[in-house]
């Protein structure tokens, strides 16, 4: 491997191939903005200077890793051209952070403080360009604040192969634009540009204006949108900046979904459906326990769910595989005896969805079908005619085609039409109320914590399935 | 497009495997130097023969100011209006000729005769002002010249 020396320290610089990544990779920082470790080299934006002993000033991001080679990162030469680069990038840009979203998560900005910090020296008026142009129903572009290192365009041709977008014209007139004939609505992956530009050029529609990100804190959570289980971070409001004044669904609201990196699931991407998880999990709630659709308590529920347990001589489950890991197991081992188990789909792809592709979207639409199978094996549910109690936990089942006579337990978390038709409704919490883990399809097992108070009335899927096998622990626990 | 076909096939030939899309500037000057200008009918027929996305197709079109999507007047004037020239007086020229033909820079005559343009250096600057008339250059010109010059174009 080869060894250089960075600020006079040897580094060993393993795999890394340019002196960027051995820099990155033992602590010392380079700042950069077009160079992204998952996208080509293109080296536009110049700001990776680091001075080579005997070479001078040149670009970090494309310099080769060469053995013995001596690297000075902040060395005055490398200041002074540094601090001009980031002149020359600030030339036409608006300096209009008071009101843009990236604020507070900006590179630009942090490079800025960190290693310019003068004003302008140009006295030239500057460029004016495009605002809040419709890239899609999603997404705006800033064009006065993009620094066109082009890391979206490279994004949509190297990683989603969408190609939809482009760098059009040129000089300080150069913009960055789909092609005539197509939106960013062709690509599922493209809110990832949102991410990945440097600076506030790209908005979120959804985010636009929202929250200041300072006020916000991600939890980490896996989406459970489909099987590959994207690891994500849900963003709401930190503890110690909610107000009183504030609706206070809107204090706990998840305000945006971003991809946690895990390179053995997602990478440092996610797709649109995990951004837009708010359309599943925000779903009006079943927050009251009902037996015959009529409101009852949560123990006579329980109690009438056992009465039914105790009558039946064929009692059928059907699991649901949005559940947790913890809460499979919790059921197994409480009522695996009770019941015989059948996994089946919650969801199912919806119009317009995109069903499967090479990068990341499975056609299974459910975050934990591997979990549940491991436990209660593959077999598609068959239920017999002569079943006389069903339990349905989650959704997806339809209850018009079980056995009429059938006695029906359901365990759910939304509003749905069969919270009235069962016999018996218990209403359990979502992903976001608990912590818990899920198995994606190839067998990676992802953590996801709670962010959001569980409503009263609602009970966890673990508290629920010892309660029903032994009711004498109500009260105790 | 498609009947300059084989004449792309004979520039393909000259590549190494798999990189079809480096033709594509050539295959842009020979379509405008064959019609005059790149139709959306162009673009397409480039998509599908070269296999590059369009956008890149329009990447190219809009980075070189000589590429043209609408069609030109018979005779294209282009006034260069670099350093040199302007110091020789090209933007007299091109007042000149702007009030002569009743059209600005970029416009071209409702007769279709004439389109005019301004052009970075033409790489003639010893012998500046230069116009350039379709594939002519015109050299140390003055607005007598120019009127001259005029007179000969049909
Ligand atoms: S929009 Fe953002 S990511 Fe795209 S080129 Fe501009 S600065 Fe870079
Ligand atoms: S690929 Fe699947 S798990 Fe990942 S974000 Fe999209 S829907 Fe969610
Ligand atoms: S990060 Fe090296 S030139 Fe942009
Ligand atoms: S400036 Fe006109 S030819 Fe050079």
């Amino acid at each position: 491997m080869p060894v250089i020396f960075i600020n006079g320290e040897a580094v060993d610089t393993g795999e890394h191939r340019t002196v960027l990544q051995a820099a990155l990779a033992n602590g010392f920082y380079v700042p950069h903005f077009c160079w992204h470790p998952e996208l080509s080299v293109v080296g536009n934006c110049r700001v990776c200077l680091v001075e080579q002993e005997g070479r001078g000033v040149n670009i970090a991001c494309n310099m080769p890793v060469v053995d013995g080679m001596r690297i000075e990162t902040d060395s005055e030469t490398v200041r002074a051209q540094r601090k001009a680069m980031l002149q020359f990038i600030l030339l036409n840009h608006p300096v209009d952070c008071g009101i843009c979203d990236k604020a507070g998560e900006c590179a630009l900005q942090d490079y800025h403080y960190a290693y310019n910090g003068e004003p302008a020296l140009s006295r030239e008026p500057k460029q004016k360009g495009t605002k809040f142009y419709p890239l899609s129903s999603r997404i705006l572009l800033d064009n006065e604040r993009c620094i066109l290192c082009s890391r979206c365009v490279r994004f949509t041709r190297e990683v989603s192969k969408s190609n939809v977008l482009g760098i059009e014209y040129r000089g300080d007139s150069a913009l960055v634009r789909p092609a005539e004939d197509r939106t960013l609505d062709d690509d599922p992956y493209s809110d990832n540009v949102i991410d990945i530009c440097p600076v506030g050029a790209l908005l979120s529609r959804s985010f636009l204006h929202q929250a200041r990100v300072w006020y916000l804190e991600p939890t980490p959570s896996v989406c459970p949108r489909c099987a590959r289980g994207c690891n994500v971070q849900l963003w709401h409001r930190k503890p110690e900046w909610r107000l009183k004044g504030l609706d206070p669904a809107q204090n706990t609201r998840i305000l945006r979904v971003t991809p946690l990196e895990n390179p053995r699931v997602n990478g440092p991407w996610i797709c649109n459906r995990g951004r837009d998880l708010g359309e599943v999990l925000e779903r009006p709630r079943a927050e009251q326990a009902l037996q015959k659709g009529a409101g009852v308590t949560m123990m006579e529920a329980i109690e009438a769910t056992r009465a039914l347990m105790a009558e039946s001589t064929r009692s059928i489950a059907l699991v649901s595989s949005w559940a947790s890991n913890e809460e499979l197991r919790a059921f197994r081992n409480a009522l695996g005896d009770n019941f015989t188990s059948f996994v089946k789909p919650d969801r199912l792809p919806e119009e317009g969805e995109v069903v499967e592709d090479e990068l990341l979207i499975r056609a299974d639409k459910n975050p934990n079908t591997r979990g549940a199978q491991a436990l209660f094996g593959s077999d598609p549910p068959e239920i017999p005619e002569d079943a006389d109690l069903i339990l349905v936990w989650g959704e997806g089942v339809d209850f018009g085609r079980l056995p009429r006579g059938a006695k029906t337990v359901f365990l759910g978390s939304w509003l749905l039409p069969e919270v009235g038709h069962a016999d018996v409704f218990i209403p359990l919490s979502i992903q976001t109320e608990r912590r818990g883990h899920y198995t994606n399809f190839e067998g990676v097992v992802s953590a996801f914590e709670s962010c959001q108070p569980r409503p009263e009335g609602v009970i966890d899927a673990e508290t629920l399935f010892p309660l029903l096998a032994a009711p004498g622990a109500w009260g105790r626990g | 497009m498609k009947h300059l076909i084989p004449e792309f096939e004979r520039m393909k030939r000259r590549l190494p495997p798999g990189h079809d899309a480096t033709l594509l500037l050539p295959c842009l000057r020979r379509i405008q130097e064959d019609r005059g200008y790149i139709a959306g009918d162009d673009i397409d027929g480039l998509v599908a023969y070269l296999g590059v996305p369009r956008i890149q197709v329009e990447e190219v079109l809009s980075f070189y100011g000589m590429l043209r999507r609408e069609p030109i007047g018979r005779w294209h004037l282009q006034v260069c209006h670099n350093v040199s020239c302007s110091m020789r007086g090209a933007e007299r020229l091109l007042d000149h000729l702007s009030g002569r033909l009743g059209i600005q820079p970029g416009e071209t005559t409702p007769d279709r005769r004439f389109t005019l343009s301004t052009v970075e250096c033409l790489g003639s600057c010893g012998t500046a002002p230069v116009v350039m008339v379709n594939e002519a250059y015109h050299e140390n010109l003055d607005a007598a010249d120019l009127d001259a010059l005029l007179e000969r174009l049909d």
